[in-house]
């Protein structure tokens, strides 16, 4: 080796300073705190010297009965969400991809994407507006039922709607910014596939579904492995903002996510709280590690690592 | 281009580095942790205080002036932060349990406090409390005593009034135009809510998602429960604010057993919930009470789309009478208490304060912290703060009443209550007035057989936890008629009792006991 890749080697691990230390100091350094998760914390004494308690904080989250429910509802509602957006923004972007007008496509696309900046919170009181109306008493959906001679819902204490609402919800903030993604991705079919299809006699939607959906087929992959390691993360600002505290809607919305914070703001106790985020964590890492290694195995030439 | 770690520094090194910048990051991240004035980027002469709801309006006027003169006068500032009330029990429980160094919050057994002392969060303050002349003669010492926990006083006691009472506020003019005209009985009030939603078309009963725990099962009377208005003389206590009520045995101290027993075994208890049901069923109480905050249903009464609210005798509903006349321009408040027997009834009172300024254990300076309570037991700093500025805000009417001017409002129970000190509003309402001044009296009340009793969450923390989980799934929706009563309470029962409801029992009467022997 010589002296000058040496020095040129140094140099690049210097630039990689600043990113070394922010990971370091912001992403492996609060690790040490997950020791709380098996420790009876104790305010006064601190992480460190607080007594160690084993796996009691875990057996409290095993213990109350809630665990299976919970487990169930951050499995089936994050795969509704990411089956739902990621369908949204294909069939959106397809859509968008076949607009000729330019100003329409521009304005569509920006009306599209606007939900995504949307609040939480501002969308949490847009669905009170919509399902229940002031006080509790009616609603534009709870109006639009009775012009169909249907019964009205009691939307906020029924929890059987809430998977497709809070999906509806998911789509609506989504939807157009997956449909981006997608439409990058179009942008970058070569233009002379479309030319021989056009040549073979292949109609527009004949086009879209043989030809652009097929290939966005590496871009949906990278997406869905990216979505499968965030499934155990139950999108808590959204989903706590509309549900807040409703015990009679937990049934179907209560996942990991909420479950945490609302141990640790009730309760206030660390270790009980950090012992079930120790879980969601790990099994996070190993649904994404997963994932990676099943498209890798089924589709390495798109495969993240 | 090529890889680092191959080409120039091996992969060893390269760990090396890592791990030395790692070692670094510890060290300077535990040099700043050795200091918690240093580590909040806080100066010691701004104390920061913790207090409910919304910041009011013209606060940071009179902010600026009490700043000015705290300054001079004790060579210090503050900054409070508000929190929503919707928010403010968990996120200020939160701070303390992250180990936040504020130095003064609102604290209550309706709140965290039972934890927060079980934790060792609080500052005891009794003997404190000696030291500051202005401070202590402006509190009574009977309130000192009986608001003391196993021989200790965790916070100063904010109060205006001898007896905390909750009751309805309610539209008068609606009564007045239904023909109701003085309502005093619970059946009396039942009429009116249902004539008011068949002939009004507003709510006839505003409940907020912190009120489910006070509809029912509540001392000395439930909300809602019109067993407990007839027979005012019920004992409940909690482990944790959030957490399972135990009726306690009025004759305990004859007997010596407390036999605490579950709140759905109470006479009344399981009518009340039942009647709560008809009412949610019926759209008498507003159908999204597990969602809405205090606040909203606050202004949705004051913008006259509620007819009913809770209300404390602390003399402030009439406050909403000027903002509601905005609104309804012919409105009338009337504060009702339909207490069989009226004035005479003598209900259970603990006496024990419903808010406490409580000192955080990592705060800043609890010295400072106590000088401010002293400096707002000034009356012309109590006044500024509590009114505002003089002149601007408010002026005053008479020795013991103030006109208000502008819109301010600040949350006086949670820094600068004192007794001796408060004025009342101008238009307060003849029977608000009336029903404030019955509390004022200790003589109007009956001692509550358990009044300094505060049970000890030490020994059942684990299972204290895991039923006050099951309460705010299962028992919300059931207090407030959200859910079938039958089923309701039968899924409520197996969660609790999965939870460790036997423990808590258990636990809840050996320290009972315990308590009526040591009187």
């Amino acid at each position: 080796m010589t002296n000058r890749t040496v020095r040129s080697g140094l140099w690049l691990a210097v630039l990689a300073v600043p990113a070394v230390v922010f990971f370091l100091v912001f992403s492996y350094a609060p690790l040490a705190g997950l020791v709380v998760a098996f420790k009876e914390f104790d305010i006064s004494k601190g992480i460190f010297g607080s007594p160690w308690n084993g796996l009691a904080n875990f057996r409290y989250f095993f213990s109350s009965g809630d665990a299976q429910r919970i487990l169930l509802n951050t499995i089936v509602l994050n795969v509704l969400f990411l089956a739902a957006t990621l369908a949204a923004g294909v069939t959106l972007a397809i859509m968008l991809n076949e607009i000729r007008g330019r100003f329409f496509k521009r304005a569509a696309q920006s009306t599209i994407f606007f939900p995504y900046f949307v609040s939480p919170v501002v969308i949490a009181i847009m669905l009170q507006v919509l399902l229940s109306g002031p006080n509790g008493s009616g609603g534009v959906v709870n109006d639009a039922l009775t012009g169909f001679g249907l019964p009205t819902v009691d939307w906020y204490t029924e929890p059987g709607p809430w998977p497709w609402i809070l999906t509806f919800v998911k789509v609506w903030q989504l939807g157009g910014y997956m449909s981006v993604i997608f439409l990058a991705a179009i942008t970058s079919i070569p233009e002379d596939v479309y030319e021989a299809g056009q040549i073979d006699g292949a109609s527009r939607a004949q086009m879209a579904l043989r030809i652009t959906l097929p290939l966005l087929k590496p871009t949906a992959a990278v997406l869905l492995v990216l979505g499968v390691g965030r499934i155990f993360y139950g999108d808590l600002g959204t989903i706590y903002a509309i549900v807040g505290d409703n015990g009679t809607l937990f049934p179907t919305t209560d996942v990991i996510d909420t479950y945490v914070f609302r141990s640790l703001r009730q309760i206030g106790d660390f270790g009980t709280t950090a012992a079930i985020g120790l879980f969601q964590s790990v099994v996070g890492f190993v649904l994404v590690s997963a994932a990676v290694l099943i498209q890798r195995r089924y589709s390495k030439e798109t495969s993240l690592l | 281009m090529p890889a680092t770690s191959p080409a120039g520094l091996s992969r060893r090194g390269f760990l090396a580095a890592g791990g030395g910048l790692s070692l670094a990051a510890a060290f300077g991240l535990s040099a700043c942790g050795g200091s918690s004035t240093a580590g909040s980027g806080k100066s010691a002469d701004t104390l920061a205080l913790l207090l409910p709801g919304d910041a009011p309006k013209g606060w940071d006027a009179v902010l600026a002036k009490v700043n000015d003169k705290l300054k001079n006068d004790l060579g210090f500032t503050i900054a409070p932060q508000f929190i929503a009330w919707s928010n403010y029990q968990q996120q200020s429980l939160l701070k303390f349990t992250a180990g936040e160094n504020f130095d003064t919050a609102l604290q209550a057994r309706w709140l965290n406090m039972v934890q927060l002392v079980a934790s060792k969060s609080l500052v005891p303050v009794g003997e404190l409390i000696a030291k500051y002349p202005n401070l202590s003669k402006n509190l009574d010492p009977q309130l000192l005593e009986q608001n003391k926990w196993k021989g200790k006083l965790y916070g100063i006691p904010q109060v205006n009034s001898a007896a905390r009472f909750h009751h309805f506020s309610l539209r008068q003019d609606l009564a007045d135009k239904l023909g109701f005209g003085d309502i005093t009985s619970f059946d009396q009030l039942e009429k009116y809510w249902y004539d008011v939603k068949q002939k009004q078309k507003i709510t006839p009963v505003g409940v907020s998602s912190n009120m489910p725990k006070l509809l029912v099962a509540f001392a000395p009377v439930g909300w809602l429960n019109q067993h407990d208005w007839e027979n005012p003389h019920v004992s409940v206590q909690s482990f944790s604010g959030g957490s399972f009520p135990f009726y306690l045995a009025q004759d305990g101290k004859s007997t010596g057993s407390a036999h605490p027993i579950p709140f759905w075994e109470a006479p009344g208890v399981v009518d009340a919930l039942r009647k709560v049901r008809q009412y949610y069923l019926d759209g008498i109480i507003n159908k999204d009470a597990l969602n809405v905050d205090s606040s909203t249903i606050q202004s949705q009464f004051e913008a006259g789309r509620i007819a009913t609210r809770w209300a404390m005798t602390d003399g402030l509903s009439s406050q909403s009478l000027a903002p509601l006349r905005k609104a309804v321009p012919s409105a009338q408040l009337a504060n009702v208490v339909p207490l069989r027997g009226g004035k005479d009834a003598k209900p259970n009172q603990t006496f024990q304060a419903d808010n406490f300024v409580v000192l955080n254990v990592k705060g800043q300076s609890n010295e400072r912290a106590m000088q401010l309570e002293d400096w707002v037991s000034i009356k012309e700093n109590h006044d500024l703060l509590s009114y505002g500025i003089e002149g601007t805000d408010w002026k005053p009417v008479g020795t013991d009443k103030f006109e208000q001017l502008t819109g301010y409002g600040f949350p006086g129970y949670a820094l600068c209550w004192r007794q001796k000190l408060e004025l009342k509003i101008k238009d307060i309402t003849p029977t608000e007035n009336a029903w404030f001044e019955w509390a004022q009296n200790y003589a109007n009340f009956t001692l509550d057989p358990y009044a300094s009793f505060v049970p000890d969450v030490t020994p059942v923390k684990r299972q204290d936890s895991q039923v006050a989980a099951a309460m705010t799934q299962y028992g919300n929706p059931l207090w407030i008629g959200a859910v079938d009563v039958d089923k309701g309470l039968d899924t409520l029962k197996k969660a609790v009792d999965k939870a460790g409801l036997a423990d808590l029992q258990a636990e809840m009467d050996k320290q009972a006991n315990a308590y009526l022997k040591g009187q």
